[in-house]
């Protein structure tokens, strides 16, 4: 009797450890996905609704890479707040993600995370960015795709900035702070110049290494003028 | 377990029944709310900056 009692409370507890960890894949692969997809879409309306309330100071006269720093008025960005959209077409033409200041958990959950005392967009020095490659909607799910050429584009509000990848994505290790560095490690980079770097993690599932793809500004743009041709087809 | 719960529910089989799906749909409301997210973290895969330190996207360094 008691016997009976035993194995069918340790074989109920079985079948809900499994229903359990069942639930949890569903909540892992498919409901983070759902979750940021809004997060993401709520941060981007919060901009543009942001972009339209207070239109910022005329943007500067249109600029290539070499010319003059646009920097009138660089007010500090608010933690877990988002001051951009990235699109980088060679993910497809619909992948825009916000970016956030940070890279805490909390914000790599509603969009890519910018880290914290790196440049801003288009200044002198690396803009690096880091965001989710699987779970919290894949932002950088196709992070080995991307081939030197590629365009990764950035919307401020006043400026589209339009980086070209230098190389293809590098390995490395999580304790390499030098990659997101004002002239990245590795990158082939010399000398000071307006660079982005993008993280996400390596091995698509695992925490090993990390994967890194650096840019270089390559043309600006007034938002006044429209998306750039890389956005248009 | 399963069956003292069921046992204790008020009611016909059908009430019960009802009871016991509401019950259900409690805990993975509070699994997908609460637990998960606060679970979550703790495994490796939201590790994807590059900051010196292993624990989840600390984001401390850089």
């Amino acid at each position: 009797m008691s016997v009976r009692l035993v194995v069918r409370t340790f074989s109920e507890l079985c079948i809900t450890v499994g229903a359990l960890i069942v639930l949890f894949v569903v909540y892992f692969l498919f409901w983070t996905g759902v979750k940021a997809a809004d997060a993401a879409e709520g941060e981007i309306d919060t901009l543009r609704s942001q972009w339209a309330r207070e239109p910022a100071a005329p943007a500067p006269p249109p600029a290539s890479a070499s010319a003059k720093p646009s920097a009138p008025s660089p007010s500090p960005y608010r933690d877990g707040k988002p001051f951009a959209t990235m699109h980088i077409p060679r993910f497809g033409s619909g992948w825009e993600w916000p970016v956030l200041e940070n890279t805490e958990v909390r914000t790599l959950q509603k969009g890519l995370g910018h880290y914290s005392g790196t440049a801003r967009p288009g200044d002198t020095g690396n803009f690096a960015v880091a965001g989710h490659r699987r779970t919290y909607g894949d932002p950088f799910k196709d992070f080995p795709k991307l081939r030197p050429g590629d365009a990764v584009v950035v919307n401020d509000g006043t400026t589209w900035f339009t980086y070209r990848i230098a190389k293809q994505p590098h390995r490395t290790v999580p304790t390499d702070t030098a990659v997101v560095d004002a002239v990245p490690r590795g990158s082939g980079f010399e000398g000071a110049g307006r660079y982005l770097t993008l993280t996400t993690c390596e091995p698509e599932w695992g925490s090993s290494h990390r994967l890194i793809a650096w840019a270089h500004l390559d043309a600006t743009r007034p938002v006044s003028e429209g998306k750039p041709p890389e956005l248009a087809g | 377990m399963y069956g003292w719960i069921w046992r204790h529910l008020p009611g016909n089989a059908w009430v019960r029944g009802i009871i016991a799906l509401v019950l259900v749909l409690a805990v993975v409301y509070a699994l997908f709310q609460y637990v998960f997210p606060w679970a979550e973290p703790l495994l490796p895969f939201g590790d994807v900056t590059v900051d010196g330190a292993s624990a989840g996207g600390a984001g401390a360094g850089r």
